[in-house]
């Protein structure tokens, strides 16, 4: 890249047309003691955390994460500022994290994500790591989108570089479940579009019909 | 106090002074209490509003009890009003220059209206009944159903009662001639002023319409004949029409909205459909032109479906985040949504992929429009069904028959929604592409 790299906080002002995303994948893993601990009545080990879907180090334009916990622990806020984002704690219920990603351009807005902490498997559906001895692990998929970024913004965005020379896996086969769930959306988006049409025309006919109904009784109501 | 004290007859000096006076008995017993110069000074703490109500102009105390006794009730016996002198009232004689008699009678009158006449004689109006010759009534009166004698009758009785026709028909001489209805009189009576009005040159004709008159008051008759039982079960007809009537508004309301959907219905099924087949070659990161051109279209006609919002705006945000149901969409529909979503076995939140995003939230819309087109079609089967029992009132024996995919709408998309596209036979559904 031949930009210069001293941008000021808001030089440049924003490159229009332009849309960078960023996928991530954000969650818990979960793993149950055994037992209640004696002292406090804690249950689980938990580790909620923020990774990128790709194979990249999202420092070069996180600034940082912020991890609200519930109010019952001490230090509610927990701010990470390198990778990995993620918060270790140990507890006995389940509740929302608030998760907020900044900037390092402060022109650039923070993106907020809600994560409810999952310590207790679901009945029924068989949960993601168990089998694997990882323990329960409940994560979601989704896209930062950068429209129109900053100048500097884009220049961090399209720098990055390579997390690990390793594997990057996650936990959960997101690319499987993308396809299956585009999948069975279009198919349902086909379903509803036929059964759309075909009401559509019984609509019509009806109308039609409607129409023919009162024509008949206006005729017999004037042969009257 | 001081009354308690008098009856107690305390507070006075110990004992009475003994003067000669007393003794004697000749002089007026000397008052020892004066209230009124005793208590004329307000008391302390007492405002001085309740010390004015309590004292007048002459200083004494008000009565506590109403008194009719002639002595102590009012100041003046007399009552002023003014200083003139009454005016003089006259027992005298008058007659009304409305009678033709020229009976005279007595009122009082004051005696500066003498010379005026009685005040009431304008009241009594006459009316001009036409008078005809008897060459006038050859020439344009005669009747076939009136003699000459009868309308001359009928002109007299018109003069006697001045029209009041009531009168006129019940004094008719109903020896001479056969016996006719206030109407008939009317007509008669109009009919020939009216012509002889018109030889007059007179500009203004009135006529009258016996007919309706007749009808009127057959009308009239019929409604004060009515007995309870039909005069309960018109209020309840009245009633029921009523709800009808609101029924029916309704539902012209939902058909209003019919055509907007089918036309709607045509643009859903068109324009995404061209988008559908770009959307595989495109990247991520790939501005969409040609969705937005088209977005203006769609957003032009949409009124059902969902409307999200464009996020075209500078700035960073979530994927996940278009795909929350904007504001303006009710609980009611949300949950619908959300229950079809669960029974095709579908997430509620999918991962949030830009196709991804883009189809979910197309079927959501599409999801919207189909529940919006059903409960129209669910109308369109009511209002056919009633026009049907309208139709059946109206020919009886006859009737209007359904076509067969309009009636059990909802068993027959259950069992075959191929068969029927292929009876409807319309062309361009999405099926036969």
């Amino acid at each position: 890249m031949s930009l210069p790299t001293d941008f000021g906080p808001d030089s440049g002002g924003r490159m229009k047309g332009v849309c960078i995303v960023k996928p991530i994948v954000y969650g818990n893993i979960a793993r149950y003691f055994g037992k209640k601990r004696e002292e406090d009545g804690h249950t689980h080990q938990w580790t909620v955390y923020v990774k990128p879907y790709n194979n990249e180090d999202m420092s070069a334009y996180v600034k940082k994460v912020h991890f609200k916990l519930h109010e019952s622990y001490t230090n509610q806020n927990r701010i990470v500022v390198k990778p990995p984002y993620e918060i270790s704690e140990t507890g006995w219920g389940e509740f929302e994290i608030v998760i907020k990603i900044h900037f390092h351009d402060p022109n650039e807005r923070p993106v907020t994500m809600y994560h409810i902490l999952k310590l207790f498997p679901s009945e029924g559906t068989q949960d993601i790591g168990m089998e694997q001895g990882k323990g329960l692990v409940l994560e979601s998929y989704d896209e930062i989108v950068f429209q129109d970024p900053t100048q500097l913004m884009h220049h961090l965005l399209t720098n990055t570089k390579q997390l690990t020379l390793g594997r990057w896996e996650h936990n959960t086969n997101f690319e499987e479940k993308k396809e299956k769930t585009l999948k069975s959306i279009l198919d349902a988006k086909q379903k509803v579009r036929t059964e759309i049409a075909v009401c559509k025309n019984k609509l019509k006919l009806a109308k039609e019909t409607l129409q023919q109904f009162k024509d008949e009784i206006a005729k017999s109501q004037d042969s009257q | 106090m001081a009354d308690v004290r008098d009856i107690m007859e305390l507070d006075r000096p110990g004992t009475p002074e003994i003067t000669r006076e007393t003794i004697l008995g000749t002089d007026k017993p000397k008052k020892k209490f004066t209230p009124g110069t005793k208590i004329s000074k307000r008391p302390e703490g007492m405002h001085r509003e309740v010390f004015a109500l309590l004292y007048n102009d002459n200083k004494d105390v008000p009565p506590l009890f109403p008194s009719d006794t002639g002595g102590n009730g009012y100041k003046q016996t007399k009552i002023k009003l003014g200083m003139r002198r009454p005016r003089k009232w006259e027992w005298m004689a008058f007659t009304n220059p409305a009678r033709s008699d020229n009976a005279t009678f007595y009122h009082w009158r004051r005696p500066s209206d003498d010379a005026k006449e009685y005040p009431f004689a304008k009241f009594n109006k006459k009316v001009d009944v036409p008078t005809y010759t008897d060459v006038e009534y050859q020439q344009h009166l005669t009747s076939d159903t009136w003699t000459k004698e009868e309308t001359d009758h009928l002109m007299d009785l018109a003069q006697q009662f001045d029209l009041r026709f009531i009168i006129i028909a019940d004094r008719y001489d109903t020896q001479k001639f056969s016996k006719r209805s206030v109407e008939d009189l009317k007509e008669r009576y109009y009919k020939i002023n009216g012509i002889l009005a018109k030889l007059n040159g007179e500009k203004k004709i009135y006529t009258y319409d016996a007919d309706h008159e007749r009808r009127r008051k057959e009308q009239l008759k019929k409604l004060y004949d009515r007995t309870p039982e039909q005069i309960e079960e018109e209020q309840f007809l009245i009633s029921e029409l009523k709800k009808i009537e609101a029924r029916k508004k309704e539902r012209e309301r939902k058909t209003q909205d019919l055509q907007k959907l089918i036309s709607q219905a045509d643009i859903q099924n068109d324009t995404p459909r061209k988008t559908d087949k770009k959307i595989p070659k495109k990247k991520l990161s790939n501005p969409r032109p040609s969705r937005v051109d088209t977005s203006y279209i769609l957003q032009a006609v949409e009124t059902a479906g969902i409307k999200f919002p464009d996020y075209k705006n500078s700035g960073v945000s979530l994927r996940s985040q278009r795909m929350k149901l904007p504001a303006n969409i009710g609980q009611k529909k949300s949950k619908a949504i959300e229950q079809s979503l669960q029974e095709m076995g579908l997430e509620l939140n999918p991962t949030a992929t830009e196709d991804i995003c883009q189809h979910f939230n197309e079927l959501r819309s599409d999801m919207v429009l189909l529940m919006e087109i059903k409960s129209a079609l669910e109308t369109c089967e009511y209002d056919l069904q009633s026009l049907r029992h309208q139709y059946e009132a109206l020919a009886p024996g006859k009737t209007l028959i359904i076509p067969a995919q309009l009636t059990n709408s909802e068993q027959e998309n259950k069992i075959n929604t191929g068969e029927i596209i292929d009876v409807v036979g319309s062309p361009g559904t999405p099926l036969n592409t």
